[in-house]
């Protein structure tokens, strides 16, 4: 039997400036079944709003004010206020040049998605996120998911020695 | 010295609170939920278009005021990179890519900039017409060899009035439309 996934299940976060974009995720995330969705419209309501109520995932834009989404999810990773420093973070922005990615990436960041987004897009990235949770590595100056996604196989000779 | 970094297994309570074999959702995309999902965003299109439509219009008569002084000018490309952003973000998502496309080669036109000399003055405003020719149209998908040529032109438009610091998409982020 394949295995299925509840949405009713799931609490989530929204991040948005732009009332319209974070009412079309949210309306996605209902048409999943999604019931305990919050919106924030900055990163310091979303900060409060986590300090208060715990949720199991964060959709953040990266171009808000003051602050953008690289604050939320530094404080989320790294702040001891932080209710859970493991939360998966799906990062939704126009915000898609490569730049952005890598910082985002470097910050703790679980998925990306660009904007312009289909729903095929989210939908995996939701999934992931719920069903294949990744590592996280704890290092001097990073703290977030494993950034290693891609097994490449080696095809050069191999040069190590024996154990025996 | 440096700590050596701990790897931290993959946490399963997300999982397994979520995931079951009988109740929701299939993990893979079926044809009837991308339909599903498919109309909840058709239905916010008319959302948006109004959204986009109000943006420009706002733009433009902010365009034609044409104040000099500095501190508006400042507000003004502000208003413009935050306006192009949103439509470069929202119109490949409710099927208007050329509005994307559009948006996003206003986006890079105006990043940075302190203020608008009146050639990129008349950049900006050839953008903003050729995004309310999109949507009075209700131009979807790319366009055609047209639409082609006028994204292509823009892209110039974007090189010669940058003075060079347009040839490169913009990667910086704290300071775009700010500086």
């Amino acid at each position: 039997m394949p295995e299925k996934i509840d949405f009713s299940k799931v609490s989530f976060l929204i991040v948005e400036s732009n009332p319209l974009s974070a009412q079309l995720v949210r309306d996605i995330l209902n048409a999943l079944g999604a019931t305990a969705i919050r919106m924030a419209d900055s990163v310091e309501r979303a900060r409060k709003m986590l300090r208060r109520d715990p949720v199991d995932v964060i959709i953040t834009e990266y171009h808000l004010s003051p602050e953008n989404g690289l604050a939320l999810i530094d404080w989320v990773r790294n702040d001891s206020e932080s209710s859970d420093r493991m939360i998966p973070i799906i990062m939704l922005t126009a915000n898609s040049e490569e730049d952005y990615v890598v910082r985002a990436r470097d910050m703790g960041v679980t998925e990306f998605l660009a904007k312009p987004f289909n729903v095929e897009g989210l939908y995996r990235r939701l999934v992931a996120v719920i069903t294949r949770p990744r590592a996280f590595v704890s290092a001097d100056s990073y703290f977030g998911p494993d950034r290693r996604r891609r097994q490449v196989p080696f095809r050069g000779s191999d040069r190590r020695s024996t154990d025996d | 010295m440096a700590r050596r970094a701990k790897i931290i297994p993959p946490r399963a309570d997300l999982k397994k609170k979520a995931v079951n074999f009988t109740t929701g959702l299939d993990l893979r995309l079926t044809p009837e939920l991308v339909r599903r999902l498919e109309k909840v965003v058709h239905d916010s299109r008319d959302r948006f278009t109004k959204d986009i439509g109000e943006r420009l219009a706002v733009m433009r008569r902010q365009l034609l005021e044409g104040s000099t002084d500095p501190e508006e000018q400042r507000a003004l490309v502000l208003r413009v990179y935050e306006s192009s952003l949103e439509i470069k973000g929202a119109g490949g998502t409710i099927g208007y890519d050329l509005l994307t496309q559009i948006g996003k080669s206003l986006n890079d036109f105006v990043y940075g900039l302190a203020g608008l000399d009146a050639k990129q003055t008349r950049v900006v405003g050839l953008h903003i017409d050729a995004l309310y020719v999109v949507l009075a149209n209700r131009i979807t998908g790319r366009g055609g060899v047209i639409e082609s040529a006028i994204v292509q032109a823009f892209g110039e438009a974007r090189r010669k009035f940058r003075g060079g610091e347009g040839d490169e998409e913009h990667d910086d982020d704290e300071e775009r439309g700010r500086a």
